[in-house]
C-alpha cells in the first residue's frame, strides 16, 4: 500500500517537477559521441555513421528528466569551438576511444585545454572510455592514468568504461548524468 | 474618449517600430538566446531587430556578428516553426560575416532531410550560404537528393541554391549535373524553369554544348511557360551569334533555321507570357525582313487592344524600342497607338505617343507635343526619360522644328526631376546644339539658364564646359561670362572651378574681353578654396604673357593623351623614382571617340544588346581597355617593357578563329616606331583537350625585321 502511494507521488511529482538538464557531449572524431546519443535515446546502434560536420541537437527524456544534448564534432577544426557549447551546462561528457592508444594523448591534451578555460570553471565532467568490447580496451585506472585525470582537482569528475555497442554500463551512466541534473545538483 | 485613443493609436501606427535600434543594444539582447527554455516570440522579435539592421546597411564585426551566430545557434533546440525559419535567414544574412559557419551544418542538413517541409526548401537554401568549396564534398549526397526531390520547393531551392554556388566555385557545381537534367523533366512549372536555368548557366561558355541542348528542347515540349520563355531568350543569343559569326552573308542565313521556326511557333503557344517573349524576340533580332516580322508585329498589335493593362504597356513598349529600326512594322500599329493616346494609364499612353514621335511626319509632331504636355507632370522620370529620348530622334529628323522643341525641353528642364533625368535633356540639348548651328544660340541660352538654378554637380559642371567651349564663338560671347561669373559667386568649390576654367577660354579665343576677364581671374585668386586659387593663378598668368604658343597649347588645346595611361604611368613613377624628369610623351594617346553611325542609330532606337536572364548587359569595350592590353602586358614581361619609343597605337582585338569552336585565339597588335608586337591570346573551353603546348610560328611575307615572337600567348593560356 505504501509503496503504491509512493509511485501515485513520485508521477505527480515528475507531472509538476519536470526536470531539465543540459549536457555537452565532446572528444576526438570517431570516439563514438553520435553513436552514444543514438544509444541512450533509442537503444540504436548503428556501425557506420558519418562524422558529425558541426553540431547535432537532440532532447531526450529519461522519466521526469529531458536530457538536453548538444553533440559536437570532434574533427580539429571544430575544437576551438567546443566551449561555446560547454558554457553554463550541468555537466561535460568526455568522450575517448579507449581502443585507440595512438590518439590517447591528443585526447588528454584537448580536454585539460578544455577545462583551464575560465568559463568552464566547476563544471562536473563525465569521461567515458568507449568501445570496451574491443580486445585491446583500456580500462578505467588505466583510463584515468592515461588521461592524467587525477590532475583535476577542482571539480567532480568520474571516468567509466562503457561499450555502446554491447549497451555495456550505458545504465550507470545514465544515473550519473540524471543525478547531475538541476536540482540534484548543487 | 475613444477618439483620442484612435487619434493616438494612428500617430503610433504610422512610426516605424524599429526605427530607433540600437546595434549594441540588440546585440546585447542576443545573449537571451543562451537562456534556457527558449522564448520563441521574444527570441524571433530580437531576431527581426539584428535582420532590419543587417538590412539598414549597419556593419557588424567579424567578433560581433560570430558571438551573435553562435549565440543563434543555441536556438535549434527550440522546436518552434516561426523560430526556426528566422534562425534560417539570420544564419543566412550574417553566414559572409561570420566565422566558423559550417558549425551549423549538421544540423542544416538534418532539416533538409527531415519530415517538416516546412524547414527543408529554407534549410538548403541556408546550407548552401554557408558552404564554401572546401566543404562542398560534404554535402554533395544530400544536394543530389534535394535536387530531384518530390517536393517542387526543394528541388527549386536546391537548384538556385546551386545556381548562386557557381560564383565561387564554378566547376564543382557540374558534378550534380545529371540530377539538373532530371530535374529539367519535372511536373513543376517553376522545378522546370529554374533547372533550365542552371543548365544553361554551366554550359553557357561553351556554344556546342548549349546547341544540342537546344535542339534537344525545342522538341520536346516544355509545360513551364517560364522555361519557354528562358529557352525563347537562349535561342535568339544563338541566333545573334551565329548571325555575327556569319555577318558577310547577304541574305539572313535562318530565317527556314528550326531555332526561328521554333520562335514562330511559340507565337501561338497557348501562354500569353510565351507569346510576348516570342514576339519580342522577333522584333529584336537583327537583321529581319518584312515577311519574318509580320506574324510578330500582328501579335503585338493584337495586344494592344487587349482589354489587360498589362499586355497593352508590354507590346506598346516593345513597339517603341523598335520604332527606329523597324518603323514600318510600327507603322502597321498606328491606328492602335492612337488609341492608346487617351488611356488611362498613363505609362502606356506616353509610351504610345512617343512612338507616334518617332515614326510620325513632321505635321503631325506639333499635335502630339501638345498631347504630351497636358500630362508630363503627372508621369514618372523614368517615362519623362523616354519622351526626352524620342525628342532627341525628332530632332535630328526634323531640324526645322527645333524651336518647338527646344521651347518644351527648357520647360521640363526647369521642372522638378532626378540627376538622370536631367541629365538627359541637358544631353539632348546638347546633341541638338551640335547637329544643328541654327539651334546653337537658343540652346545655349537654355543651358545658361539651368545652370542658375541646378542642384547637381556633375551636370553644372558638363554644361559649364560647354560653354567655355561653344560660348567664345558664339555671336555675343560676352553675354555668357555674366552667367558663369555668377556661379564663382554662388557655387560650391567644384562647380566654381570649372566656371574658371570655362572663363580662361573666353580670355583666350576673344582678344576684346580679355581685359574683363583677367579682372575677373584676379579675383578667384581669392577663393577659399585651393583648386579654384591654383586654376585662376594659372591661368592668370598665361594670359597675361600674352604668349599666342603657351595660350594655345596650355588653354585652348585639352590634354590629348590617354587619361587612364598617364595616372597608371604617374603611378609607377611615384612608386620607383628616378633621376630622369617624367617624359610625357612615353603616354599613348587618347583614341579620339568618333560616333559610329550604326552605333548612333542603335542608341536611337533603345536597343541595348541582348542579355539572358538576370546577366548583366555586356557593354562595347571602352577605349581605355585596348591601351591597357599594354599596360599589363609590358608589366608581365619585361623585355618588351623595356623596348625603344612609345606605344603609337594598339588595335583592337581581332579574332583569329570562328567563334564557336572549342578554343579562341585573338590577336591584338601593338605598333611601335621599330617594332610591331603581336599578343595572342586564347580561351579554351574544353578543360580536357591538351593546354599544354602551343607552337607558334609567324611567317611574314614581306621579310620585316621585326616578330621578336610574343612569349605572352603562353601566358594567356588559361
Amino acid at each position: 500500500m505504501f509503496v503504491l502511494l509512493n509511485r501515485i507521488l513520485d508521477w505527480f511529482k515528475s507531472l509538476f517537477w519536470k526536470e531539465e538538464m543540459e549536457l555537452t557531449l565532446v572528444g576526438l572524431q570517431c570516439s563514438g559521441k553520435t553513436t552514444f546519443v543514438n544509444v541512450i535515446a533509442s537503444g540504436q546502434f548503428s556501425q557506420d555513421m558519418i562524422p558529425t560536420v558541426g553540431f547535432n541537437m537532440r532532447k531526450i527524456t529519461k522519466g521526469n528528466v529531458t536530457i538536453k544534448v548538444w553533440d559536437i564534432g570532434g574533427q580539429p577544426r571544430f575544437r576551438s569551438m567546443w566551449e561555446r557549447y560547454c558554457r553554463g551546462v550541468n555537466a561535460i561528457v568526455y568522450m575517448v576511444d579507449a581502443a585507440d592508444t595512438d590518439k590517447l594523448e591528443a585526447s588528454r591534451n584537448e580536454l585539460h585545454v578544455l577545462i583551464e578555460k575560465p568559463q568552464l570553471i566547476g563544471i562536473p565532467i563525465l569521461v567515458l572510455g568507449n568501445k570496451r568490447d574491443l580486445p585491446n580496451a583500456l580500462d578505467e585506472k588505466d583510463l584515468i592514468d592515461r588521461m592524467n585525470l587525477c590532475a583535476i582537482q577542482d571539480r567532480e569528475i568520474c571516468c567509466y568504461s562503457i561499450s555502446c555497442k554491447e549497451r555495456d554500463n550505458i545504465d550507470i551512466t545514465l544515473q550519473w548524468l540524471i543525478a547531475h541534473s538541476k536540482s540534484n545538483a548543487r | 474618449m475613444a477618439f483620442k485613443r484612435d487619434k493616438k493609436e494612428e500617430e503610433e501606427g504610422t512610426g516605424n517600430p524599429f526605427q530607433n535600434l540600437d546595434k549594441t543594444a540588440v546585440l546585447q539582447e542576443a545573449r537571451t538566446f543562451n537562456d534556457t527554455p527558449v522564448n520563441p516570440k521574444k527570441c524571433t522579435h530580437i531576431l527581426t531587430k539584428i535582420l532590419y539592421l543587417i538590412n539598414q546597411g549597419e556593419q557588424l564585426g567579424t567578433q560581433e556578428a560570430t558571438d551573435a551566430f553562435f549565440a543563434m545557434t543555441k536556438l535549434f533546440q527550440s522546436k518552434d516553426v516561426i523560430l526556426r525559419r528566422m534562425v534560417y535567414l539570420g544564419i543566412k544574412e550574417l553566414s559572409n560575416i561570420a566565422e566558423d559557419v559550417i558549425i551549423v551544418t549538421s544540423s542544416l542538413t538534418k532539416d533538409m532531410t527531415g519530415k517538416e517541409d516546412l524547414y527543408r526548401a529554407a534549410a538548403i537554401r541556408a546550407l548552401c550560404s554557408i558552404t564554401d568549396t572546401t566543404m562542398i564534398q560534404a554535402i554533395e549526397r544530400y544536394m543530389k537528393q534535394a535536387i530531384v526531390d518530390r517536393n517542387a520547393a526543394v528541388s527549386s531551392a536546391a537548384v538556385v541554391s546551386i545556381f548562386h554556388m557557381t560564383k565561387h566555385s564554378p566547376d564543382l557545381v557540374k558534378r550534380w549535373v545529371n540530377e539538373v537534367q532530371e530535374a529539367l523533366n519535372s511536373e513543376n512549372v517553376m522545378v522546370q524553369y529554374h533547372a533550365l536555368g542552371l543548365l544553361y548557366h554551366i554550359r553557357k561558355s561553351d556554344q556546342l554544348a548549349v546547341t544540342k541542348l537546344v535542339a534537344k528542347l525545342t522538341k520536346m515540349n516544355m509545360k513551364s511557360p517560364y522555361a519557354v520563355c528562358m529557352l525563347i531568350r537562349i535561342v535568339c543569343k544563338l541566333i545573334e551569334d551565329q548571325n555575327s559569326a556569319s555577318a558577310g552573308d547577304t541574305s539572313p542565313p535562318w530565317s527556314s533555321s528550326p531555332l526561328f521556326e521554333f520562335l514562330e511557333s511559340c507565337l501561338r503557344h497557348k501562354s500569353e507570357t510565351v507569346v510576348y517573349e516570342a514576339a519580342h524576340a522577333i522584333v529584336n533580332l537583327r537583321r529581319t525582313s518584312a515577311r519574318e516580322l509580320a506574324p510578330a508585329v500582328s501579335v503585338l498589335q493584337l495586344f494592344c487592344s487587349s482589354p489587360k493593362p498589362v499586355l497593352r504597356f508590354a507590346a506598346v513598349r516593345t513597339l517603341n524600342k523598335v520604332a527606329i529600326s523597324h518603323p514600318s512594322a510600327v507603322i502597321a500599329c498606328n491606328l492602335d497607338l492612337e488609341n492608346m493616346i487617351s488611356d488611362s494609364n498613363r505609362s502606356i499612353a506616353t509610351l504610345a505617343i512617343t512612338t507616334l514621335l518617332k515614326t510620325g511626319s513632321e505635321s503631325s509632331v506639333d499635335r502630339l507635343m501638345k498631347q504630351i504636355a497636358t500630362f508630363v507632370s503627372e508621369i514618372s522620370d523614368e517615362f519623362k526619360i523616354v519622351v526626352v529620348e524620342a525628342i532627341r530622334s525628332l530632332c535630328l529628323k526634323f531640324p526645322r522644328k527645333h524651336a518647338v522643341l527646344m521651347n518644351f525641353l527648357s520647360a521640363m528642364l526647369r521642372d522638378e526631376g532626378g540627376l538622370e533625368y536631367k541629365a538627359s535633356i541637358a544631353d539632348t540639348i546638347i546633341t541638338i546644339i551640335e547637329e544643328n548651328p541654327e539651334a546653337k544660340e537658343t540652346g545655349l541660352a537654355h543651358l545658361c539658364e539651368f545652370i542658375e538654378d541646378c542642384e547637381h554637380t556633375s551636370l553644372a559642371v558638363r554644361i559649364l564646359h560647354l560653354l567655355g567651349k561653344e560660348g567664345p564663338r558664339a555671336k555675343q560671347p560676352s553675354k555668357y561670362i555674366r552667367f558663369i561669373y555668377n556661379r564663382v559667386i554662388l557655387e560650391n568649390a567644384t562647380v566654381r572651378a570649372a566656371a574658371v576654367t570655362a572663363m580662361a577660354q573666353f580670355g583666350a579665343l576673344c582678344p576684346q574681353l580679355l581685359d574683363n576677364v583677367q579682372v575677373l581671374l584676379a579675383r578667384c585668386q581669392m577663393d577659399s578654396d585651393d583648386e579654384v586659387r591654383d586654376r585662376a593663378t594659372y591661368y592668370h598668368s598665361i594670359l597675361a604673357s600674352q604668349n599666342k604658343q603657351l595660350v594655345q597649347e596650355y588653354i585652348i588645346e585639352p590634354l590629348t593623351v590617354s587619361i587612364p595611361s598617364l595616372e597608371r604611368a604617374l603611378h609607377t613613377y611615384n612608386v620607383h623614382p628616378s633621376p630622369t624628369p617624367f617624359d610625357m610623351s612615353s603616354i599613348p594617346l587618347a583614341t579620339v571617340v568618333t560616333s559610329d553611325v550604326t552605333e548612333m542609330a542603335d542608341r536611337l532606337s533603345g536597343r541595348t544588346p541582348n542579355s539572358i536572364g538576370t546577366g548583366t548587359i555586356e557593354t562595347s569595350p571602352a577605349v581605355t581597355r585596348v591601351e591597357s592590353y599594354y599596360e599589363k602586358l609590358s608589366a608581365a614581361l619585361p623585355e618588351i617593357a623595356s623596348l625603344p619609343g612609345a606605344l603609337f597605337k594598339s588595335s583592337t582585338p581581332v579574332m583569329l578563329t570562328e567563334s564557336e569552336t572549342e578554343y579562341v585565339v585573338r590577336c591584338i597588335k601593338h605598333s611601335f616606331p621599330n617594332h610591331l608586337i603581336l599578343q595572342l591570346e586564347s580561351d579554351q573551353y574544353i578543360e580536357r583537350s591538351a593546354a599544354g603546348k602551343c607552337y607558334r610560328s609567324i611567317r611574314d611575307p614581306r621579310r620585316l625585321r621585326a616578330t621578336q615572337g610574343d612569349p605572352h600567348s603562353k601566358v594567356g593560356l588559361q
